[in-house]
């Protein structure tokens, strides 16, 4: 088995070096080192998925990475349920992206380097779920960012990419700040960084420090899955090309934070409060970006509000210890928010680059796969009863709310899928179902995608029909296949399951936002100034996601940029020095020089160090 | 009169220095016979002296020499620092041959005041009396003190020298007052005496002004905040070679000195320097990272970014032990290659006029132009952040670590958000070089030469290894420290 | 030494250094400055460090200063730098910053008085010869390693003064 879980980074990393090295030869053929790579990567992760079904696992160390005193780190890795379960999602979602990517990216200059990057990410990412111990983790927790700090800011030239990219780097080092003091926390606290150590041995941590370690770890997975207060970076992010939303900001990378909290479970548990932050910060989450979601005009951002809301969702599963829930909805969202990214990436592409969603509508007629496989995604989005596997995770969630009898978060879990239901339809009706509202120059052109893009939709939207059929449906015991296949990593919670009470709940919040959806935008004509016009303070706040950026601008970034100027006026001198200087500089020889130095400013230097000397004196007496 | 009796004289225990001392003296008598249209020759001596000591330095190691009364050891931690500076000082050749020459400052005496400087680097981590360490901090001061003022011609070069020069004497003088505080608490200048005198008593107030006016001497050649005023005025100034050598060799240097005073000599003090050094570590971080925000020359932010890094590393200090001065040493070697490397970068996108490109908007569009360059450059950035897998992370993983371990974890927490602030000004020179359009005409003179070429290719090499297999070096860190804390 | 002697040539050393510092006239600085290294050569008289003393005269007062008077007259040709100080108020600042470091030592002599002082140096004659004995001894590398440093200051030197750049 060892070899085999090898194998499945080790294609992808290949696949970027050689992208890497020999770019300027493989060009536009790129794809056909990566696709395949990642292809491969699949196939050796069903293999392994096939074996860890049979039973098996597997714990190695690569090799001895960080040896500090008595304190070692090997590079280990573990596959268990949950690695298989991640590894198949992983490399099977990423396959059909990169599938995608060939034909979306077709004629980029930067092609090469796209999937160079793109590989990069699919190791990162495989490395960060086979991680064995903390410190891998933490290690390909900054390499995914760092990959998708790369694919965000892909189309450089425009600057808004490269601030996008910037700011998404940035808040996530805010997270990792917090996620760094939690490992060595625990390090502290336990002597070891291994998973199976620290989980077997968390009953030894006090309960507050517990929490501590489980807070900041958290915090660290804020900042990948944007959650409440950290969320800021993503509808950002959408500026990368949008197979890159499709991979890295909606399908993996930012479900990391989810897989890391659901890994650490024991951990959590241990604490109880850390849980319920948890799950106040993911319910919270779900249904502020919902509401955001409502209003937005850009496609893509839309299903970037939306994503953040269903990754809330996530993690008030597992906040509520619904782990296997959690987790189904990550496999699940996966494909349908691919699916959903994708499909808007086709309209793109079919519109040439329009991205407005009050520029679209008709397009059924002519984008027939695009329409229907989208359509697909937004059931399995809204949670429609019965169609899609999106109907069946959520409604493990909301069980789990229910079982525990937590009605608050139920209701408000309830109120976000109704909000979603609105969101979604909308731009289902927006883009497809409505007149038409684009120029006639444009409308010309809309054409159907390449088949290398409309099979990756098709399989996706299979994917979202299937899955939850066949390992959703909760047995008598109120349990799904899925949960079941978990049971090593997670125990098994037997017992009532929601049933009818929550069908006829999940009826109703559909069916309003359905309801809402078609009274606004299908009963009468769409006029496109209408849409997403701030017409109430409500709309505006909405339109501007709840000022978080503005707030952040004026509490954190224009502070400390003062702060730092303020600093280099009042500490370095030498600011105005070199103004003096630059004036002095075309006239004054070296011979000269002697007089003309700004020797004033030395005398502030050298009282200044006479000053520390004395307060270093001071001190040392004083004490 | 009665006859002077020979002292003994164990000349191995300087073999590495003594090296380094005669390549500078024969490439000063070299630099009177022909050729004399080029100096390579005597770049490529300087280089081979450095390599010389540096094998020498692997040649005596695990020995454990004292020599000239006590008054120097070669031991492992000696030697180590033998390496860091043998490295820095072969890189800083190698980046000469080609940027010196380009500047047209290319002169044999260049050559023999970096040789001159790297043996008064050597001995400060050898030296084992404060007069030793003086004399050694004198020879490696005052061949900086000239070597940042090289460029006669540009005004900020001499301004340079001359600031560097004036506060150095002025941070000399605070040094040579406190060892004669020590002196004259303790009758001895050498370090296993005046530990044996501080043994075991509540410590006296003149060792207690003495440790803090050395503090101060050394605070200025480390540039701990608030002596580092100079720091960017000097690395902004000064030839960029030289600036790399500052900020790398004397840099190790000093801690070499600080850590054995602190560690053996005055290591019954250590509550009180430890508290101390907990201030300036966190004040040294905060400044260093907040006022780099706001620069936007190239050279003046990284004299900030180093006076931050110091202070990630006065945290191992404080942490103290194997584990926290092991992490010192590990790191100083980490930020040698990635700051060798980085300046190195620098001093290849300087303008054949010798106008420098220090601004960041300089190297807008450095990637389109030279994709290799802006690559090497956004690692070694990337390795000043603390990315993993580079240098940077682990160095930095060792130091917090050792604090966590020793309880400091409010130190920790100011220094990981600290590099959480760095982020934000190192990640805008590579948003410049990759994401920005280039402001004007592509500068000629960009392609390193062989030399200039090879000394960015031995550090990236150093970046890699030491952030991908760290745990040898890690273990050659703690094995020299090991003599100190008998 | 008795100590009247020693408080006068103090107050002499102090005074002339107070002089060196106001003095806008650098010859009268330099003037200044040989007065106070003239002192000092009496304290180490005092102390018995003959050599010393010597040395300090003939090295410091004499060669030294000649050097500074040359220098001051070759490159400064006007009689005083003239206007005024731009950064006067800070050098005034520098003043209660001296004086608490000074108040600080005073403290920390006030309270070791009495105290036992580790057993000082044996004293050594501070003859010639006893120096050169400790010179080519126990002090054989720090006077090795002066010369390499005299050597690194020469070569400085002459690459800051050579006019070719």
């Amino acid at each position: 088995m060892s070899t085999s879980v090898w194998l499945i980074p080790a294609f992808p990393l290949a696949g970027a070096l050689l992208n890497m090295v020999f770019g300027r030869f493989t060009g536009h053929r790129a794809h056909w080192i990566a696709v395949p790579a990642v292809g491969a990567s699949f196939v050796t992760a069903c293999t392994v998925f096939a074996r860890v079904a049979r039973g098996e696992t597997f714990t190695g160390p690569l090799f001895s990475w960080i040896v500090a005193g008595d304190f070692e780190a090997p590079a280990t890795v573990h596959v268990d349920a949950l690695s298989a379960v991640m590894l198949l999602a992983v490399t099977g979602v990423g396959f059909l992206i990169h599938l995608y990517s060939a034909g979306y990216m077709h004629g980029d200059p930067g092609f090469a380097r796209y999937f160079a990057y793109l590989n990069l990410f699919l190791f990162s990412m495989t490395m960060l779920v086979l991680a064995g111990n903390f410190l891998v983790l933490y290690v390909f927790w900054e390499a995914v960012g760092l990959c998708s700090y790369l694919l965000i800011g892909f189309w450089y030239t425009r600057k808004s990419a490269s601030d996008a990219g910037k700011k998404a780097f940035i808040v996530n080092r805010v997270g990792d700040f917090g996620f760094g003091l939690g490992v060595m926390w625990l390090w502290t606290a336990l002597g070891t960084l291994e998973y199976r150590e620290v989980f077997a041995s968390v009953g030894n941590l006090a309960p507050p420090t517990a929490t501590a370690i489980a807070l900041l770890l958290f915090m660290g997975a804020c900042g990948k899955s944007a959650q409440l207060p950290l969320h800021t970076w993503l509808p950002d992010a959408m500026e990368g090309p949008t197979p890159v939303s499709a991979l890295i900001h909606a399908a993996t990378m930012v479900t990391a934070g989810v897989y890391m909290v659901a890994r650490s479970h024991a951990l959590f548990e241990r604490s109880g409060t850390a849980l319920e932050v948890v799950a106040w910060v993911g319910v919270a989450t779900a249904v502020f970006a919902a509401t955001v979601g409502l209003i937005q005009p850009d496609i893509k951002r839309v299903l970037a509000y939306s994503t953040v809301s269903q990754l809330g969702y996530m993690f008030a599963a597992v906040g509520l210890g619904a782990y296997a829930a959690g987790i189904f909805h990550l496999v699940t969202h996966a494909f349908f928010k691919a699916l959903l990214f994708l499909g808007a990436g086709s309209v793109i592409h079919g519109m040439q680059g329009e991205q407005d969603l009050r520029k679209m509508g008709g397009l059924a007629p002519r984008m027939m796969t695009t329409t229907i496989t989208m359509t697909i995604g937004g059931i399995g989005l809204a949670g429609v009863p019965w169609i899609t596997a999106g109907f069946f995770s959520k409604e493990e969630i909301l069980s789990a709310a229910l079982g525990g009898r937590r009605y608050v978060i139920l209701a408000l879990l309830l109120l976000g899928a109704a909000l979603t239901t609105f969101y979604t339809f909308r731009l289902l009706f927006l883009a497809f179902f409505t007149d038409p509202r684009m120029s006639r120059e444009v409308a010309r052109h809309v054409h159907e995608s390449p088949a290398v893009m409309t099979v990756p939709l098709v399989a996706l939207a299979v994917l979202t029909l299937v899955t939850g059929w066949v390992v959703g449906i909760p047995s008598d015991k109120g349990t799904t296949v899925f949960a079941r296949f978990l049971a090593p990593v997670f125990p098994v919670h037997e017992g009532h399951h929601g049933g009818a009470l929550l069908l006829v709940l999940s009826f109703l919040v559909v069916g309003i936002g359905i309801a809402a959806a078609v009274s606004l935008y299908k009963l009468g004509p769409v006029r496109a100034d209408a849409v997403s016009q701030p017409r109430t303070p409500l709309h505006a706040l909405l339109l501007n996601a709840w000022y978080f950026d503005k707030l952040y601008d004026r509490v954190i970034v224009r502070p400390l940029y003062a702060l730092s100027v303020f600093s280099a006026q009042a500490i370095d001198l030498g600011v105005i020095d070199g103004i003096v200087n630059g004036l002095g500089r075309a006239v004054v020889a070296w011979a000269g020089a002697f007089r003309h130095l700004q020797t004033g400013y030395i005398v502030n230097y050298a009282l200044t160090m006479l000053a520390g000397a004395v307060v270093i004196v001071g001190f040392l007496l004083a004490r | 009169m009665t006859p002077i009796p020979a002292p003994p004289v164990l000349l191995s225990a300087l073999t590495p220095v003594l090296v380094i001392l005669a390549a500078g003296a024969l490439v000063l008598l070299l630099d009177l016979v022909p050729p004399r249209d080029t100096k390579q020759h005597l770049g490529g001596l300087a280089l081979g002296g450095f390599v010389a000591s540096l094998l020498a330095s692997v040649w005596f190691w695990d020995a454990d020499l004292r020599a000239f009364r006590d008054m120097i050891a070669l031991d492992n931690f000696a030697l180590f620092f033998n390496l860091v500076i043998g490295y820095a000082g072969a890189l800083v050749v190698l980046l000469s041959m080609d940027y010196v020459r380009r500047t047209g400052a290319e002169t044999g005496e260049y050559y023999a005041l970096v040789l001159f400087a790297g043996s008064g680097m050597m001995l400060l981590g050898s030296a084992t009396d404060l007069i030793v360490v003086f004399l050694s901090l004198e020879l490696m001061s005052l061949s900086l003190y000239v070597l940042a003022g090289l460029f006669k011609t540009r005004l900020d070069s001499g301004e340079a020298s001359m600031k560097y020069f004036l506060l150095g004497a002025f941070a000399s003088s605070f040094l040579l007052y406190g060892i004669a505080l020590v002196y004259g608490a303790t009758g001895s200048t050498n370090f296993d005496k005046v530990a044996a005198a501080l043994a075991g008593k509540a410590p006296d107030g003149l060792v207690v002004v003495g440790l803090g006016l050395m503090l101060v001497g050394f605070g200025f050649k480390l540039s701990s905040v608030p002596f580092h005023m100079w720091a960017p005025d000097v690395y902004q100034g000064a030839p960029t070679t030289v600036t790399a050598f500052i900020a790398t060799g004397s840099k190790a240097a000093a801690f070499a000195a600080v850590i054995r005073l602190l560690f053996s000599a005055l290591r019954s003090m250590q509550p009180d320097w430890t508290v101390l050094l907990w201030g300036v570590a966190a004040l040294t971080m905060t400044v260093g990272n907040v006022v780099a925000i706001a620069q936007s020359n190239l050279k003046r932010m990284l004299a900030y970014s180093s006076v931050a890094h110091v202070g990630y590393m006065l945290v191992g200090l404080v942490a103290g032990g194997a584990s926290g001065a092991g992490a010192v040493l590990f790191y100083l070697l980490a930020y040698t290659f990635t700051t060798a490397g980085t300046f190195g970068v620098i001093s290849l996108c300087g303008r054949t006029s010798g106008d420098e490109s220090v601004d960041v908007r300089d190297y807008a569009g450095l990637a389109r132009r030279h994709p290799l360059l802006a690559f090497v450059l956004s690692l070694f950035l990337l390795s000043l952040i603390g990315i993993p897998p580079l240098a940077g992370f682990v160095g930095k993983f060792y130091l917090f670590g050792a604090a966590v371990r020793g309880g400091y974890l409010w130190l920790v927490v100011i220094g990981v958000l600290n590099s959480a602030i760095a982020a934000y000004y190192y990640l805008r020179v590579i948003v410049y070089m990759y994401m920005r359009e280039p402001e004007e005409a592509i500068p000629a003179g960009l392609v390193p030469s062989f030399a200039g070429g090879l000394a960015l290719a031995i550090s990236i090499v150093g970046i890699v290894l030491l952030g991908v297999m760290p745990a040898p070096f890690a273990n050659l860190a703690v094995a020299a420290v090991a003599p100190l804390l008998k | 030494m008795s100590p009247i002697a020693f408080a006068l040539v103090a107050a002499i050393a102090i005074a002339s250094a107070i002089g060196l510092l106001v003095k806008k006239n650098p010859i009268h600085g330099a003037l200044f400055l040989v007065v106070n290294l003239g002192c000092v050569a009496v304290f180490y008289l005092g102390l018995g460090a003959e050599f010393l003393a010597v040395a300090q005269v003939i090295v410091y007062a004499g060669a030294i200063m000649v050097l500074f008077v040359f220098a001051i007259m070759v490159l400064i040709p006007g009689k005083e730098e003239t206007g005024p100080d731009p950064r006067v108020r800070w050098r005034v600042a520098a003043l209660p910053f001296g004086a608490l470091l000074f108040a600080q030592l005073i403290m920390i002599l006030g309270a070791r008085r009495g105290a036992p002082t580790a057993a000082p140096a044996a004293p050594v004659p501070g003859g010639v010869e006893a120096i050169g004995r400790l010179l080519f001894t126990d002090y054989l590398l720090p006077f090795e390693l002066t010369s390499v440093l005299l050597l690194a200051a020469m070569v400085g030197v002459l690459l800051l003064a050579r006019r070719r750049a």
